[in-house]
């Protein structure tokens, strides 16, 4: 499970994260929404630390993550070696450029098991197989990324992410950069993961597949989470004005 | 046209191509060094990047090479005149190098640099698989015109003394007179070495971009 | 000897050398880009057979270093009859050289500017050279700013070579100065901070005009 508590993030002077407090359970999957610049993004990106951020906790199975107390009881960044491990723990996908143009689609997926994990070449590959299998893809194998339309693209970046067997899985608005006819094999793949039960955070525009995959939905606003609830009282029933004001614009 | 002109021609620009290749080596090392540099966590490693990029950028081939070769005798007496052209050649070509690298790193996509970090991967890993090969491609055109550019700046060197193709030429030229036929000849022999390499760069973007990797070439 | 101390006895010395690489340059620029424009326009009219010549000239003088036509205007020119002083001949060369240059750049410039306006200003009829000039070759220019003052850079730094014929611009006068002392740190210093002091005057200038250029 992770837990966040009191997360706060500045750009320079602007404050972007106001005190983040969130809870996921394992096997949860929770959406984030909100209007851009809401602050949504940045919560996912300081997730798996690529973002840094300068209060609050983020626990992951009770383990505190990121940065640990020194030895004069000051706050301090975790060794980067410490930090890789961490990271190998969740997987992230981005909204686009996420696969390395000039490997082949099973080198991309083996490319983490290979040098992060010490996973020898035979096993990385029927790893790299099985799951490019499970995304639909076991017969682009030996194709490069050019080759392959966007949706593809993002298939083999979910498989990818599944081969470090992570612990949660982060998406940044991954179908948003595609055309509107590739978007449903995605979904199609995210869908299916529902049933493995790892954590999955999701920040995303589309907020019918939001109603459609999450446990619980928060809506964020100027840097807080103004809403936070199963989908059924967030998009149904929703209390907060600003969200009110959102979901009307969105569907309409 | 005396036969031994063609053959100190041929001298000369085998001298000139050694000369270029032992730059181009030693300026790509160079060159990983800096463009490291340039992308220090220190801010005054990458302003002593910048000043070294700048003065050698600003200042005309033959002054760095009077400077190294008069204005240093310890370096002059020491080593012949060919480590001390390679030299200057190499501290030239370093900058250029290195510029065209810094590019190729900035080209990067960030996702990409992200997508790796969040695999976890460790430096060395990250260096060999990812950046090597992307920056690689990104800059290759570009590589291959400083390449080029090596072969041209080594006629330089001409005029402190280095013997190569062009201090060849010239020196016929004053004994015998036949301008045209010896520039032309000289000339036919840098033409061979540049295009050539320029060729042989075209066949390599082309083998890569096969790889599904399209290149940048304009 | 100390730095101040050099340059306040050679000052006037560096000084007309600094006038002589800043003319030859100066007259060496203009004339490659009056000189790239006619081969652009030679390659944009000529046909098939335009094109190709000035490809040709394009290759031959891009694989080619610069010293090889310098050596050739100077020690030829005389041998045929014209026996030109080096300046000029070493500017000639120059030219020639930098020319090349300059008609690739323009030659991507056009490329990159929409080409419906060229044919929108062939077919109400606009004579072939009324088109080049008033509409084809303004734009070009203008956007070839940068890449026209990064040449016209290295066309500076090339002047250093016109001391292979005995030109007495910097570089030539910062040999001589070390001959005739053996202050061989500081003739050369000296130079290298007023090309350094000429190749940024010279950036900062085409950004100023590219910037104010572009306000119209």
């Amino acid at each position: 499970m992770i837990a966040i508590r009191g997360l706060q993030k500045s750009f320079g002077a602007v404050q972007v994260l106001h005190g983040i407090d969130l809870d996921i359970a394992d096997g949860e999957v929770v959406a984030l929404i909100g209007r851009s610049g809401c602050g949504k993004t940045t919560l996912l990106r300081c997730i798996n630390f690529l973002e840094e951020y300068e209060a609050g906790e983020i626990c992951l199975d009770g383990e505190p993550l990121w940065y640990r107390p020194g030895s004069d009881g000051a706050r301090r960044r975790v060794p980067e070696a410490e930090a890789r491990r961490m990271r190998q723990q969740m997987g992230i996908v981005f909204q686009q450029y996420n696969l390395f143009p000039h490997m082949t689609v099973l080198d991309n997926v083996v490319l983490g098991p290979r040098f992060s994990q010490a996973v020898s070449a035979p096993e990385a590959e029927a790893l790299g197989r099985r799951l490019l299998a499970r995304v639909g893809l076991e017969g682009k194998m030996a194709a490069y990324p050019a080759q392959l339309s966007g949706g593809q693209q993002q298939r083999v970046a979910i498989a990818r992410a599944l081969a470090m067997r992570p612990k949660v899985l982060l998406f940044d608005e991954i179908t948003s950069a595609l055309d509107p006819e590739l978007v449903g094999e995605v979904e199609d793949v995210i869908r299916s993961l529902l049933s493995d039960r790892i954590m999955m955070v999701l920040v995303t525009h589309a907020v019918g597949f939001a109603r459609e995959v999450a446990h619980r939905i928060a809506y964020i606003a100027d840097g807080a989470i103004a809403e936070l609830g199963p989908p059924s009282e967030v998009l149904d029933r929703p209390k907060d004005p600003g969200l009110k004001e959102f979901l009307r614009r969105v569907r309409a | 046209m005396p036969a031994g002109s063609l053959a100190l021609l041929t001298q000369g620009a085998v001298v000139s191509l050694l000369l270029a290749a032992g730059a181009i080596i030693g300026g790509t090392l160079l060159a990983i060094l800096l463009a490291a540099m340039a992308f220090s966590r220190f801010a005054a490693v990458r302003i002593v990047y910048r000043v070294y990029v700048y003065i050698v950028r600003g200042t005309p081939l033959l002054v760095l090479a009077l400077i190294l070769f008069y204005a240093m005798p310890a370096l002059d007496l020491r080593t012949g005149p060919y480590i001390a052209g390679t030299l200057v050649l190499i501290i030239y070509t370093g900058a250029l190098f290195a510029e065209v690298f810094r590019g190729g790193v900035l080209a990067i996509p960030r996702p990409q640099w992200e997508s790796a970090r969040s695999l976890g991967l460790p430096p060395l890993a990250m260096f060999r698989k990812i950046v090597v090969p992307l920056v690689t491609r990104y800059t290759l055109p570009s590589y291959v015109n400083v390449c080029v550019m090596t072969v041209k700046a080594s006629s330089v060197l001409s005029i402190i003394s280095v013997w190569e193709l062009t201090l060849a030429a010239r020196e016929i030229i004053e004994r015998t007179f036949a301008v045209f036929t010896i520039l032309g000849l000289a000339a036919a022999f840098y033409f061979v070495m540049c295009f050539g390499i320029d060729r042989l760069g075209r066949m390599l973007e082309r083998h890569l971009a096969l790889r599904g990797f399209a290149g940048v070439r304009a | 000897m100390s730095f101040t101390r050099w340059v306040t006895i050679y000052g006037p010395t560096y000084a007309t050398a600094l006038v002589w690489t800043a003319i030859t340059a100066l007259a060496a620029a203009c004339g490659a880009i009056v000189w790239g424009c006619l081969l652009l326009l030679l390659r944009l009219s000529g046909g098939g057979w335009g094109a190709r010549a000035v490809d040709g000239y394009v290759q031959l003088f891009r694989n080619t270093p610069v010293l090889l036509p310098i050596y050739l205007i100077y020690f030829a020119f005389p041998l045929i009859g014209l026996p030109w002083p080096a300046v000029v001949c070493g500017t000639l060369a120059l030219i020639l050289q930098n020319g090349a240059y300059v008609s690739e750049i323009l030659r991507g410039s056009v490329n990159a500017i929409d080409r419906v306006q060229f044919d929108a200003a062939r077919s109400i009829g606009l004579a072939p050279w009324s088109t080049f000039r008033k509409i084809v070759l303004p734009q070009v220019l203008v956007y070839s700013i940068p890449a026209l003052g990064n040449q016209i850079v290295l066309l500076l730094k090339d002047t250093s070579l016109l001391s292979a014929i005995s030109i007495t611009e910097l570089t030539m006068q910062a040999k001589l100065l070390t001959e005739q002392t053996g202050a061989a740190y500081e003739a050369f210093i000296v130079v290298a901070v007023l090309y350094l002091v000429l190749v940024s005057g010279t950036e900062v200038a085409f950004r100023v005009t590219h910037r104010a250029v572009r306000w119209l």
